[in-house]
């Protein structure tokens, strides 16, 4: 990492670098309610991500590059979200899978639902749907890896993007 | 253990019969809804009641299923809902509490069914009624600094205080649709 730091990366390096990692997403599931199921259906040999490269078999969120939050944040919960996307290692990536996790969704006027999971950490992909279906998060990780594809190495590596929280968030 | 075949379930109108026969005046109401027996005490003897329906060979109401409350703003009280079921007889008895609203408290039950340990934080935190003697009686499904209790009909929730639900209530939008 320290000569990518330094040097400006070259186009063909660049773009071989962001296609390795555009095709090596290991994610982290982290579901809360009926969004996961389609998650997992996702993840089926039905729809099946892993021919997209997204790898559901990260260990733990420390080897982990994509985390997917599906289903409803509570503020009781928010802490946990939190915890696990700071011990992700950068570059990461955020996917908001279902309404609830994008605004609150059908819990809009809630005491204790979240209302956006974007108030605590960066989202790069909103999926929308209550719950969206499989084709949806196929969709959104399509998106993901285009962003990926056109990313400056030097800016993502540094960390600027993810530690210093929401509004960077597209 | 004897199946609930040899034993058949209490009917509502026995179950009045025979607490009325103990507790005689605390026993202010006996219904029957859907065929579970529905028992309104009085909160002195909230807890002797619910020790006979557990303790009693004739109730032997052994399963704990759940307990919460419900908000009465106009009265100025609340209830406490516990639902009890015997698994050996198979018959539903519910025992509701009213106590008042501004200094609401009800004496605990987590000992004698410690299923309802949880069921009652749970029914302080969101209704604030204060159980006498539970063993911890501290916030459960609620974040630390949250203040108030949100299933109180008088909680403001603030979302709705910036934009008010845009649909009609719960009845009056099928009556649009007719």
């Amino acid at each position: 990492m320290g000569v990518i730091e330094k040097i400006p990366v070259p186009q063909p390096m660049k773009f071989i670098l962001n296609w390795g990692r555009r095709y090596s997403l290991w994610v982290m599931n982290f579901g809360l309610a009926c969004c996961a199921i389609e998650f997992i259906a996702v993840s089926d040999p039905k729809h099946d991500f892993i021919r997209l490269g997204v790898i559901p078999f990260a260990h733990g969120p420390r080897q982990a590059d994509l985390l997917v939050v599906a289903g409803t944040v509570t503020d009781k919960m928010a802490p946990a979200l939190k915890r696990v996307y700071d011990q992700i290692p950068d570059p990461k990536y955020v996917i908001s899978f279902g309404s609830c996790s994008n605004c609150g969704g059908p819990y809009w006027d809630s005491y204790s639902v979240t209302k956006g999971v974007d108030q605590m950490i960066p989202v790069d992909v909103y999926v929308p749907g209550c719950p969206p279906r499989p084709e949806a998060l196929l969709h959104g990780i399509i998106r993901l890896q285009e962003k990926i594809a056109g990313e400056d190495i030097r800016e993502k590596w540094s960390g600027k993007l993810t530690r210093p929280a929401p509004a960077e968030a597209t | 253990m004897a199946s609930s075949r040899d034993r058949p379930p209490l009917k509502p109108p026995e179950v009045g019969e025979r607490l009325r026969a103990q507790f005689g005046e605390d026993v202010s109401d006996v219904t029957d809804q859907d065929g579970h027996a529905v028992v309104t005490i009085s909160v002195g003897r909230f807890r002797e009641l619910v020790q006979t329906l557990r303790d009693d060979p004739d109730f032997d109401c052994d399963y704990f299923d759940f307990s919460s409350a419900v908000d009465y703003p106009e009265q100025g009280q609340l209830e406490v809902v516990t639902h009890l079921y015997s698994n050996a007889r198979n018959h539903n008895i519910r025992v509701k509490v009213r106590v008042p609203r501004d200094e609401p408290r009800c004496p605990s039950i987590a000992d004698l069914y410690p299923g309802a340990n949880w069921s009652e934080r749970e029914t302080w935190e969101l209704f604030g009624v204060v159980f006498e003697d539970h063993p911890h009686l501290v916030k459960l499904v609620l974040p630390e600094p949250f203040e108030g209790y949100p299933l109180r009909k008088d909680f403001v929730l603030m979302s709705r205080r910036a934009k008010p639900w845009p649909g009609a209530p719960e009845g009056e939008e099928e009556e649009e649709e007719e």
